[in-house]
């Protein structure tokens, strides 16, 4: 059976995330190209897109990372194909200097941005509020803020792109990503739209002479784009009274459902924007006639309240605004809670005391973890049993990023997706100090490979420990240009790293099994006192991965039933999910042992058995 | 219709999303208003996983004091989540820990289950737990414990839906080869509420 995500079923209802609604939306929209770098929270966007492609009519990459998977987008677009590139916030800085030309350049396909932004740093080391980029770059700015919006924005915003030329950017917050609603599906078109390329050169190549005129051209365009604002669907005005509220994003759904509790429905003037820049300025002001007093609610940065806050004072409008401040802050999340007091306050009511019970401190808490027969944690354990708390320890992202914890505190500083080998190199010659850099498989490809050119080029003291587990673990196992297997079959062309460092010129490789605790720690050693870049491939498949893959696990698991020194140490140097401690005495679960077997060659109290026997 | 807050929580690798997926879904077949969401960054790594499922809202988000039903579907995580229940709300947990690192190190207790009894008490209307995994077990697969709190959550109508209707959602989105195990898991767990 077709999946219902590509069934031309138009006024049916799914329960989707919005995610799902996204790649829906784009499906309706027209889609013909989609490229990415994973991330949370958009992950489920190319994750979907991919598993669908055998059946999809549009073609589909996984690229290295986000600047490259842009570029390659825009080509598609230049091509003449409507085209879809997402990415995490962060994702949009990689990808920042692409953007902020192709839009002056203009992509006659059509191209989208998805850019998932995550306030309250759910799954990222920050809360960048990426509509700043809709003013960087001048692009038109989608917000949806449920799942039918996801879907019908979506498809509006690769109308609008393809209509224009113009860039489009979907913003979404973790919130709507990962919203489950029900949506009810459009047609899909039945021809796919194409804009076979014609050469400008004039607009197609920003030379000096050229970029001049076109950054007037875009100013125009935003222009006219601001007027198309104010007379959107998506920009809704409602209710009536001298107290008006201007709301985005998610902050709507917190604003309707505050509206409903506090019984204010229709008694206040409402616009809600969801085709949020340009700003609508004709529909402001037409909002603010008659008012005494606005609300502005928007997560983060207050981008709409400032743009507000300059409106009236060009027009001279006396207005109390109240927008940023101590109950509605810059950082984080809004909820409908923080509405609801946010409206008291605008309304002169009192404010509402909170009704719940504290929330319990000095819980045992229960942080993520690497699991069971993570190939990382033989890692770590060996480089901290041959360096100790000596060398300092330069961390990038992914799983590995979870070692960074006791026992095994592998992370000592990090910055960013890629720059452990440069972060590392800089700290190491600045401090003399030894320092080893991890980074994971896929970042490596991802930005890691020019740290390691740098490190070569600036001849800098430091040890790169490649964490290569054979896939993007931590957004959910996508593939990458290393991996010899997708879940759509054989990778044909797998880029090996040990001759990729190589030809960085680094002439000190090993790469050897992390779960090979002899090999490894040998590897190790040899390595510790030599001078300049040298790399270590610690090389062992992501132990969920591997199980998926293959349909089962390993067939034995480790025993022990100690109470000795030597397996007691081992329980406190590797801290395995799967060790189990009750008074004095350990034991292994075997549910959760993965049958790695690293334990054994630290003690000889483990023991190997048959799993299940 | 009653416009509802349900606030789930759990460990990875429970079943919680299953859950709330197949709440959300039900909710949708009776024709109800549904928003679900989920917060999961890292649950494939034994970490927390809280998800909602919202009935007549817009928001997928709940926060302290606005839930009107809490399953915690782990103990220690229930009464992590306890401070989302509204006063007079529901309490719905399994009574089987699933101890963190910490506590399987030795290096963190545990609470006990008539400490988080009592805790739920001074908040809840109602606080009930049940051994989900034990139940499920003898449903006939541990992996059932998730679907054991739903029966007993909607035996007590703390779900915006009947008993049938959750039967129907089991039958129709759960894996055949499951159905059978999950519907018994409904029932044991409904027994056991109403004993």
């Amino acid at each position: 059976m077709a999946n219902p995500l590509l069934a031309d079923t138009p006024g049916e209802v799914l329960l989707l995330l919005g995610n799902e609604a996204i790649v829906r939306g784009a499906l309706e929209g027209g889609i013909g190209f989609v490229s990415c770098y994973p991330g949370t929270p958009s992950s489920e966007v190319p994750d979907t897109f991919y598993r669908l492609s055998p059946q999809g009519d549009y073609i589909f990459e996984y690229s290295t990372n986000e600047k490259v998977a842009l570029e390659v987008g825009a080509g598609a677009a230049l091509a003449g194909l409507p085209t879809l590139v997402t990415m995490k916030h962060v994702g949009v800085n990689v990808a920042a200097d692409p953007l902020l030309t192709l839009s002056y350049i203009t992509a006659p396909g059509g191209l989208v941005l998805l850019s998932a932004d995550d306030p309250g740093c759910h799954s990222s080391q920050n809360e960048q509020d990426n509509r700043y980029y809709a003013r960087l770059a001048g692009l038109p700015c989608f917000e949806p803020a449920t799942a039918q919006e996801c879907k019908d924005m979506a498809r509006d915003a690769l109308h609008l792109a393809a209509r224009t030329g113009q860039p489009v950017l979907l913003r979404t917050t973790t919130r709507v990503n990962h919203v489950r609603g029900p949506v009810k599906l459009g047609g899909l078109p039945k021809e796919k739209p194409s804009k076979p390329f014609e050469r400008k050169l004039q607009q197609y190549v920003p030379i000096p002479a050229h970029s001049r005129v076109q950054h007037r051209q875009l100013l125009d365009r935003l222009a006219m784009f601001a007027q198309e604002a104010s007379r959107s669907t998506w920009n809704k005005l409602s209710g009536a009274g001298e107290v008006g509220v201007l709301a985005s994003g998610i902050a709507r759904c917190y604003l309707s459902d505050a509206l409903l509790e506090e019984g204010l429905h229709g008694s206040v003037k409402v616009l809600e924007l969801g085709f949020t820049y340009p700003m609508p300025d004709e529909l402001l002001l037409e909002f603010v006639q008659g008012l005494k007093k606005v609300l502005v609610l928007e997560e983060l940065e207050p981008l709409m309240e400032n743009h507000l806050r300059q409106l009236l004072q060009r027009g001279g409008i006396e207005l109390e605004v109240f927008g940023k401040g101590e109950t509605l802050p810059l950082w984080g999340e809004y909820s409908t809670e923080m509405v609801r007091q946010a409206l008291r306050l605008t309304l002169g009511r009192q404010a509402r005391a909170p009704e719940h019970c504290a929330p319990e401190t000095g819980l045992a808490n229960r942080p993520p973890n690497l699991c069971a027969g993570c190939s990382h944690r033989a890692s770590y354990a060996t480089v901290r049993e041959v360096f100790g708390s000596e060398a300092y320890y330069s961390s990038d992202i992914g799983c590995y990023t979870l070692g960074l914890l006791p026992p095994l505190s592998s992370a000592d500083f990090l910055v960013c997706m890629g720059s452990s080998i440069s972060t590392g190199s800089g700290f190491a010659t600045a401090s003399g100090k030894p320092t080893v850099a991890f980074i994971g498989d896929s970042t490596f490809f991802h930005s890691g490979i020019t740290g390691l050119v740098n490190a070569v080029y600036n001849n800098h003291n430091i040890l790169v420990v490649v964490l290569d587990n054979r896939t993007t673990a931590m957004t959910g196992h996508q593939p990458h240009p290393g991996v010899d297997h997708t879940v759509l079959g054989p990778n044909e062309r797998p880029i090996e790293i040990e001759p990729l460092v190589r030809a960085c010129g680094v002439s000190n490789v090993v790469s050897v099994n992390p779960l090979n605790h002899k090999a490894s720690k040998k590897a190790l050693e040899s390595m510790k006192d030599a001078m300049g870049p040298r790399v270590i491939i610690f090389q062992a498949p992501c132990v969920i991965h591997e199980r998926r893959t293959a349909g089962k696990g390993k067939p034995q698991v480790a025993v022990v039933e100690g109470t000795g020194a030597g397996c007691l140490d081992v329980l406190n140097s590797l801290a395995c999910p799967a060790f189990v401690k009750e008074g004095g005495t350990m034991r292994v679960d075997e549910e959760l042992c993965s049958g790695c077997m690293f334990c054994l060659q630290l003690d000889k109290s483990f023991k190997a058995k048959k799993r299940g026997a | 219709m009653q416009r509802t807050r349900i606030f789930l929580t759990g460990v990875g690798g429970q079943g919680t999303l299953t859950a709330t997926k197949l709440v959300s879904l039900t909710a949708l077949d009776e024709g109800l208003p549904v928003t679900s969401g989920e917060i999961h960054g890292m649950a494939q790594r034994g970490g927390v996983v809280e998800s909602t499922v919202l009935i007549g809202y817009l928001s997928p988000k709940i926060t302290f004091g606005e839930a009107d039903v809490l399953l915690g579907f782990e103990l220690l995580e229930g009464l992590r989540a306890l401070c989302y229940l509204k006063p007079g709300g529901r309490f719905i947990a399994n009574s089987e820990a699933l101890p963190p690192l910490s506590v399987a190190t030795g290096k963190a207790d545990y609470p006990a289950l008539e400490t988080v009894r009592a805790k739920a008490q001074a908040v809840a209307s109602q606080a009930l737990f049940l051994p989900c995994r034990t139940l499920a077990e003898q449903a006939g697969k541990a992996q059932s414990a998730n679907t054991v709190l739903l029966g007993a959550a909607c035996a007590v109508k703390a779900l915006p839906f009947g008993m049938d209707a959750l039967e129907r959602s089991v039958r129709k989105y759960l894996k055949p080869a499951l159905a059978e195990v999950n519907l018994k898991a409904l029932e044991l767990g409904a027994k056991a509420a109403l004993a």
